[in-house]
């Protein structure tokens, strides 16, 4: 990891999946912690701009720490960071939160029920919760 | 390829940093669940490089559309580059303009402008779709061995109502009510000429009948939101 890391915020990356509806979990989780939780300890980033090779996105997931979120064990956010030269210092899996939700019926690919939601703020505490050690390690290491 | 065989593919960008990206893939969504649900299907544009051959020959056996939400067109050119040539290519922020500045990346914050957004963005889908199969029922035979046609020939499911004592046939009024309602439009004197506007696409209606078929359309469009409105989901 380069050392202009340090200052930028931590990647947050979804799959955004979009025939399930833990695409569409990964994607809001990804939103409730870029725009609530952690507004300035991470931003996210299109995962398309990846498939493209865009070189701005593939110097920012090189130079910046990332978190991925996926929505099935296909696990397409994770390698498509890998494959542009990044790595996932967290690889969240949704289907894992399910497990605290048995019988939780959580919407579509399309909308969310407030059995899904939950879901996502689940994940997304997670992935907070990660930025943030990942932040105080950065910390420590200045 | 024969049309009766064809199902026409859409690749979404679904582009996370920017709202068009959210509509891209809603949009698409829309799509395939109800404007054309038998004649599409999807796959998730970063399979084309975490996937396997299969996976990546997506739109060597779909002819293809992609979704963009900028004009950097990841969807096209990553399906280009991974999978094969596209049939067509549509781009959000040519779609909308100004539009899209409302709009919301989450769905949490979604407002009308979101929806009118994705509507607007799926119509041009569904549009395109519509040219797509045009094309390969051109060069087919356009008629299978066993008579029939395929669907995109078909007429369009219809709702009957009653205009003037008589029973009518609406081609897809079903559809146009539950666009309506997404639309938030009453069911009243106002929402009904917008109503009225959608069905004369489908539906010949000559001008000294309109009174009485904006009578019709608006007793089912009530009774259609009484079942079907937000309150009863």
């Amino acid at each position: 990891m380069s050392e202009q890391a340090n200052n930028r915020p931590v990647l947050v990356i979804p799959c955004s999946g979009i025939g399930k509806v833990h695409g569409l979990i990964s994607r809001e989780a990804t939103y409730l912690v870029a725009d609530e939780m952690a507004p300035k300890e991470t931003d996210t980033l299109c995962l398309a701009l990846l498939v493209k090779r865009d070189p701005e996105a593939v110097e920012a997931v090189r130079k910046q720490q990332c978190i991925t979120i996926d929505g099935c064990p296909k696990a397409c956010a994770e390698k498509n960071v890998e494959m542009a030269g990044g790595h996932a210092a967290k690889a969240v899996q949704v289907t894992e939160a399910f497990k605290k939700h048995r019988g939780a019926k959580p919407g579509t690919a399309t909308d969310l029920t407030l059995d899904g939601w939950a879901i996502a703020r689940d994940v997304a505490q997670e992935v907070a919760d990660e930025a943030a050690r990942l932040c105080r390690e950065r910390e420590v290491r200045e | 390829m024969s049309a009766e065989m064809t199902k026409v593919g859409i690749v979404s960008c679904s582009g996370e940093a920017i709202p068009e990206g959210t509509i891209s893939r809603l949009a698409t969504r829309r799509v395939l669940e109800l404007l054309r649900p038998d004649n599409t299907v999807t796959i998730c544009l970063p399979l084309f490089l975490a996937g396997n051959e299969g996976e990546r020959n997506f739109a060597k056996t779909h002819p293809t559309i992609t979704v963009d939400g900028c004009p950097k067109q990841c969807a096209r050119w990553g399906t280009e580059q991974h999978s094969g040539p596209v049939s067509g290519a549509l781009v959000i922020s040519e779609i909308l303009g100004t539009a899209a500045i409302g709009c919301s990346r989450s769905l949490r914050a979604a407002s009308r402008p979101d929806k009118e957004a994705i509507w607007t963005v799926a119509e041009h889908i569904a549009a395109e779709v519509d040219r797509i199969l045009a094309e390969v029922t051109s060069v087919s035979t356009g008629q299978s061995k066993d008579g029939t046609e395929c669907a995109c020939s078909a007429p369009i499911p219809g709702r009957i109502v009653t205009v003037k004592g008589a029973p009518v046939t609406i081609p897809g009024l079903e559809l146009i009510f539950r666009q309506c309602l997404a639309r938030s439009i009453a069911a009243d004197s106002n929402g009904i000429t917008a109503l009225l506007d959608a069905v004369k696409i489908y539906h010949r209606i000559l001008p000294e009948e309109e009174p009485e078929y904006r009578a019709a359309l608006l007793q089912a469009y009530v009774e259609f939101s009484r079942e079907h409105g937000p309150e009863n989901k």
